[in-house]
């Protein structure tokens, strides 16, 4: 399996603090991974960087079958090169309606003339539809997305990332603030999605970490410092220290 | 959705219908084509609110679509004034050369001709020929080119920088308020090509023609009324659809437009450019009405003021602008022009004049507190049909 996301030797540095110190770690095509670690060992930054908010001051970050470096490429470029990033809170657009949400999402032209001059074909609202109803909103896509609950927020922003049709995927912790059902859904959703693209779960909730039932990478000050099955992390020393230690 | 798009968007409709009644009923109501109620210098108030309602068009879409507050949108609308003002004086100034060397012994040569209206034009700022931003003032399909490209040159040049740099908020309505007063400052000098203070005048005088200002003044009516009606159906259509809603996207979510894949810049930019043309179109048409445009007009203090009426009217929606500055400017003029009635307070008397700055800013903080949305909110009380 060769990778579809590699970042070698990464470090970055915010007013001295070392958020990433010295990363390097890799993601393959089709998988699901969860990253766990407390509070300030770098899985947001991660995340940033790989978007491309973040600039790294060393390392590098390789992208794709063409091994193409992310690094000077604007969020926009990483993006349409097959990134989706869903944010820890819900990101929606809550002035439009479901439909409209999922329909800015959906992978098309992204220049502002080509948008402008837009029609949605019937191929289109189709795939609308059907990502409404794997995210299970069919019933609300008239709906204003202000009004749905904090877990169909959630929902719908996975649904507009699946519209991007990604090859990868990046989901800072979404199963926070739900209920137990909610987060069973979201888990399936999750794990429905990663059977055709990689998948990366920031997570601080070991419970729902697994359900996901994958293979975990630990960071802690900015490294990796275990990766595996769930079971075989936390029966790691060093992890088990990092997480009881604090 | 497959509706059609004014079937989707039936307050399109009912503006044109409401803005073709309006005109219509003024030019009965004229003193040249009608039983004249409607006085002259009254159509040209009305012809310049119509001006003053499509700048606000174009701030809305910058500012309540886009999300970008820019104060200087007096700029383009300025520049937009002074390329057509270039034109209706070189013309008419040639005219009257042409008409006083007709009777001359020796017909004047090309340049003589050319020198003598350089000096009617300038010899008010000690010019003798003509810059070389005039060189295409003899050719009125030109100037109406650049009624458009100059304001929009200048809002893409503007815009990239700005944008590229991602200068947001109001970090970005400052750098639009210094763009605005630089330009007004640069314009006041006299060694500009501008006239500088002086500005441009007699633009109420078209050349070539015959009718009096009572006729003019209703050509220029409708023009002003044909170029909102556009301009509003243009808006409306392109924010109507995903673009719209892209733009809308800007607005409450930046960076979430940009890690769905949109070129965020790209959107502001466009948005910027084509609301600058607007701006110097619509300025294009008020400022003959007004006959005479002087770098005054681009004071910052003008380009607050729209935004003030355009958040009194409701941002985010086209028919708000449009209500904002329609209500808010002619407001200002019956206050300011010494029609309104002093309040005799026994101890004091209020003089609109001087009081109604004030009476403005006391209405803005009473909307923004009690109506977020404006008076273009209202409407929504009255269409709540569907909420029931």
């Amino acid at each position: 399996m060769s990778a579809l996301l590699e970042l070698s030797g990464v470090s970055v540095t915010f007013d001295g603090f070392r958020a990433i110190n010295n990363l390097s770690f890799q993601i393959g095509e089709p998988e699901l991974r969860a990253i766990i670690g407390p509070n300030g060992a770098g899985k947001t930054t991660f995340m940033d960087i790989v978007t491309g908010k973040t600039r790294p001051d060393e390392g590098r970050v390789i992208w794709g079958d063409r091994s193409v470096s992310l690094l000077s490429m604007s969020e926009a470029q990483i993006a349409r090169a097959g990134i989706g990033r869903k944010f820890q809170r819900p990101t929606v657009f809550e002035d439009q309606t479901v439909a409209d949400n999922l329909m800015v999402a959906l992978k098309k032209e992204r220049g502002p003339l080509s948008v402008l001059f837009y029609k949605p074909e019937k191929s289109d609202l189709e795939r609308v539809e059907e990502l409404a109803q794997e995210i299970g909103l069919s019933d609300h896509l008239a709906t204003q997305s202000g009004i749905l609950s904090h877990g169909q927020k959630q929902w719908l922003e996975i649904g507009m990332l699946l519209a991007q049709e990604p090859r990868l995927l990046l989901v800072d912790e979404p199963a926070a603030g739900m209920s137990g059902e909610e987060r069973d859904h979201t888990t399936e959703i999750l794990r429905e999605a990663a059977r055709t693209r990689a998948v990366v779960v920031v997570e601080h909730d070991m419970d729902f970490v697994r359900k996901l039932d994958c293979k975990v990478t630990v960071l802690h000050e900015g490294s990796v410092l275990a990766e595996g099955s769930l079971d075989h992390v936390t029966a790691n020393q060093r992890v088990i220290d990092v997480y009881l230690g604090r | 959705m497959s509706k059609s798009f004014l079937a989707r968007n039936p307050s399109v409709l009912i503006f044109i219908g409401a803005l073709a009644a309006f005109t219509l009923s003024i030019t009965v109501m004229s003193e040249a084509f009608g039983v004249g109620m409607v006085s002259t210098s009254m159509v040209k108030t009305l012809g310049m609110t119509l001006c003053l309602c499509l700048i606000a068009l174009a701030m809305d879409i910058v500012w309540g679509y886009c999300g970008i507050l820019s104060l200087g949108h007096f700029a383009f609308f300025a520049l937009g004034g002074y390329m057509i003002g270039m034109w209706l004086m070189y013309a008419r100034t040639a005219d009257v050369v042409i008409a006083a060397q007709a009777n001359a012994a020796l017909p004047p040569t090309e340049q003589e001709l050319t020198d003598a209206i350089a000096v009617q034009i300038f010899g008010v700022v000690g010019g003798d020929s003509f810059p070389w931003m005039w060189a295409f003032s003899d050719s009125l399909f030109a100037q109406l080119l650049l009624v458009v490209l100059v304001p929009g040159l200048l809002a893409l040049v503007f815009g990239w920088l700005a944008f590229r740099s991602r200068v947001t908020g109001v970090y970005l309505s400052i750098l639009t308020q210094a763009m605005t007063l630089a330009l007004s400052l640069y314009l006041f000098q006299n060694d500009t090509g501008l006239r500088g203070n002086n500005g441009l005048s007699g633009l109420q005088n078209l050349p070539g023609v015959e009718a009096g200002q009572d006729v003019t003044s209703v050509w220029f009516l409708w023009a002003s009324a044909a170029a909102l009606a556009l301009a509003y159906l243009f808006c409306a259509w392109m924010m109507s659809g995903k673009f719209g809603n892209v733009v809308r996207g800007i607005r409450d979510d930046e960076p979430r437009v940009r890690f769905l894949g949109y070129s965020v810049e790209g959107y502001k930019l466009f948005v910027f450019t084509v609301s600058a043309c607007i701006a110097g179109i619509a300025g294009a048409l008020y400022y003959p009405q007004a006959g005479i445009i002087n770098p005054d007009e681009l004071a910052p203090l003008a380009s607050i003021y729209l935004a003030v009426w355009v958040a009194i009217g409701g941002r985010g929606r086209l028919y708000g602008a449009v209500i904002g500055a329609a209500t808010v400017s002619l407001l200002s003029t019956w206050f300011t022009g010494g029609r309104a009635p002093d309040v005799n307070l026994g101890f004091y008397t209020i003089q609109w004049v001087d009081w109604w700055t004030v009476l403005l800013g006391v209405g803005f903080v009473l909307v923004t507190l009690f109506a977020p949305k404006g008076l273009g909110g209202l409407v929504d009380y009255i269409v709540r049909k569907d909420r029931a």
